[in-house]
C-alpha cells in the first residue's frame, strides 16, 4: 500500500515537472521588441565620463541596449522590457541633441544627482550587472564635469531687461483676471502663498535660478512640532523661482519670475502620486506645465529618491 | 531544517529593516538656520519681499517687509513714512546635501532691522543689527547709514 502511494506521488511529481518544462518553454515565445534604432543624436562628453555613463546607464537609457543571455530569458526578460521602455521614455542619450542645451543640462544634472542619491542605476539591475555600479571615484569625475560646467558672469543685458518689461506689469497690478489656472491634475494656482512663511531659500548653481519656500500655516505648524515625516494632509509648499541676476562684484538679486511650484499633501486624493499634488506654473502668465495628466510622474521619478523623507527635498527652518 | 528557517528569517528581518528606514522628523529640520525663539520673527508679522545671494562672501538673504514697507516698495516711493519696517536676515551658505547644484541656509549671520517712526512731526530711521545664532546686539554704528540705503534701495522679487 504505502509502496503504491509513494509510486504516485512520484509520478505526480514527474507530471508536473513535465508541465513546467512545457510552460516555461512556452513563455520563451512572448518576446516583446526591445528595438536598437540607430542613435539619432548620440550623447558627447569627454571620454573619461561618456565611459561611466555608457556602462551605467545605456543598457536602459540609450538605444544600444546590451542585453545578456540571463536578461532575455522569460519572464525575466518582460521586467527587463519594461525597464527599457520606462528608461528610454523618461531619458534616452541616443536621441539627446533632439533636447534643447537647457534641457540637457536639467536632464543631466538631475541624472547624477539620481545616481548620487543611490536611486540609479536601478538596485535589482546592478545586482545582476555589476558593471553598471557607479563607483564614489565615478560620481567625483561626474560631479566635478558637471560643476565646470557652472560659468559665474554678471547678468547680461537681455536678463536685466526682461525683469524691467515684467517689474513694470507686476508693479501695476496687472494681473490676469477671471479664473485662476489650473494644471490637468486639477491642482489651482493659489495666489495667498505671498503671505505665508518662507521656510527655506535655494541658491541653484546647477541652473542659474534661486528660490523661495513658502509653507501655508499647515506646514509652518508641523515644522514647529516637529512633525514633518510625513508632513500632515493639507500641508501646502509654493516654491518661486527667478532667474539669478548678478552684478560685478558677485552680488545676486532675483531676476525675472520663472514659475511657480505647489506639492499639495492628501494622501488618499493624491495616492498615485506619492500623496502629493504637484503642480507647475510657469511665467507672469502661469501657464500650467504638462502636455497631459500623466505629467505628475516626472515630478515623482526627481523626487523619489527623497522617498524615506515623505519625497520632500526642503529642509525647512524655523522662524518662531 | 528549522536552523535554516530562523536563519532566513533573520535575513529578511535585516534586509527589511535596511531598507524602509524613515528619517527622523527633527533630524530634516534645518537647525542652524532658524531664528532663535527669543527673538519672536512671527510676532513682527513681516512678509517676504526679496531675496539674494552674496557669492562672495557666500551668504544668502531674504528681505522680509510689514505690509507698508511692501506696498510702498512696490509703489516706489522713496520718502519711506513712518510705520514701515524691514529685516534682512542673512545666513552662510551650505551645500545642500539633498541636490548636487544647490545651495541652501546654513549657519544663522544676522538680522538688520529698519523702523521709520514718527517723533512730533518728523519720521526718524532706526537701524539695529543682531549677529549669531542667538542674535546679539552689534553696537558697531559705522555703517548704519550705508546699510540702510541699501536696504532701502532693493527692488521687491516679481510674485504673481
Amino acid at each position: 500500500m504505502r509502496k503504491l502511494v509513494n509510486q504516485t506521488s512520484k509520478r505526480n511529481y514527474f507530471i508536473l515537472v513535465i508541465v513546467l518544462i512545457i510552460a516555461f518553454s512556452g513563455i520563451q515565445f512572448i518576446h516583446p521588441e526591445i528595438k536598437n534604432s540607430p542613435a539619432t543624436g548620440d550623447f558627447e562628453a569627454p571620454a573619461d565620463v561618456k565611459a561611466i555613463i555608457i556602462r551605467a546607464c545605456y543598457d536602459c537609457h540609450s538605444n544600444q541596449t546590451n542585453l545578456r543571455w540571463y536578461d532575455k530569458v522569460a519572464p525575466i526578460y518582460w521586467q527587463v522590457a519594461q525597464h527599457v521602455k520606462d528608461g528610454r521614455a523618461g531619458l534616452n542619450f541616443s536621441t539627446w541633441k533632439n533636447l534643447a542645451p537647457a534641457d540637457q543640462k536639467a536632464k543631466l544634472w538631475e541624472a547624477v544627482n539620481q545616481i548620487s542619491a543611490g536611486a540609479m542605476p536601478v538596485k535589482d539591475y546592478v545586482l545582476v550587472h555589476s558593471s553598471a555600479k557607479v563607483s564614489a571615484n565615478d560620481l567625483v569625475v561626474l560631479k566635478k564635469y558637471m560643476a565646470d560646467m557652472v560659468v559665474n558672469k554678471p547678468a547680461d543685458t537681455a536678463k536685466i531687461n526682461a525683469l524691467d518689461k515684467q517689474y513694470q506689469h507686476w508693479q501695476k497690478g496687472k494681473v490676469a483676471a477671471g479664473k485662476l489656472p489650473t494644471a490637468l491634475n486639477s491642482v489651482t494656482y493659489i495666489p495667498d502663498y505671498k503671505n505665508w512663511q518662507p521656510i527655506s531659500t535655494t541658491e541653484r548653481f546647477d541652473n542659474g535660478t534661486m528660490r523661495v519656500i513658502f509653507g501655508n500655516d499647515v506646514a509652518t505648524k508641523a515644522i514647529k512640532e516637529n512633525h514633518i515625516n510625513p508632513w500632515p494632509n493639507g500641508t501646502i509648499f509654493a516654491k518661486v523661482a527667478w532667474d539669478q541676476l548678478a552684478d560685478k562684484d558677485g552680488e545676486v538679486h532675483t531676476g525675472a519670475f520663472k514659475q511657480i511650484e505647489y506639492m499639495i499633501k492628501d494622501d488618499q486624493k493624491y495616492k498615485t502620486t506619492k500623496g502629493w499634488g504637484f503642480a507647475r506654473f510657469k511665467t507672469p502668465k502661469l501657464v500650467p506645465y504638462g502636455t497631459d495628466v500623466m505629467f505628475a510622474r516626472e515630478c515623482v521619478s526627481c523626487h523619489k529618491p527623497l522617498a524615506d523623507e515623505d519625497f520632500v527635498f526642503t529642509q525647512p527652518l524655523k522662524h518662531q | 531544517m528549522k536552523r535554516s528557517i530562523y536563519m532566513l528569517l533573520a535575513g529578511i528581518a535585516i534586509l527589511s529593516s535596511a531598507c524602509g528606514h524613515k528619517t527622523n522628523s527633527a533630524d530634516l529640520i534645518n537647525k542652524k538656520a532658524s531664528l532663535p525663539p527669543s527673538f519672536q520673527f512671527e510676532a513682527l508679522g513681516l512678509k517676504v519681499m526679496s531675496s539674494s545671494i552674496n557669492k562672495k562672501r557666500g551668504t544668502m538673504s531674504t528681505l522680509y517687509a510689514n505690509e507698508l514697507g511692501l506696498k510702498n516698495a512696490i509703489a516706489g516711493l522713496k520718502n519711506h513714512p513712518a510705520g514701515e519696517v524691514f529685516a534682512l536676515v542673512t545666513w552662510k551658505q551650505q551645500d545642500d546635501d539633498h541636490w548636487f547644484g544647490a545651495k541652501i541656509p546654513g549657519d544663522l549671520s544676522s538680522v538688520e532691522l529698519v523702523k521709520t517712526t514718527a517723533i512730533v512731526n518728523h519720521t526718524v530711521i532706526s537701524y539695529k543689527k543682531i549677529e549669531g545664532k542667538d542674535l546679539v546686539a552689534n553696537p558697531d554704528t559705522l555703517h548704519q547709514q550705508d546699510r540702510i540705503k541699501y536696504i532701502f534701495e532693493q527692488q521687491p522679487s516679481v510674485m504673481p
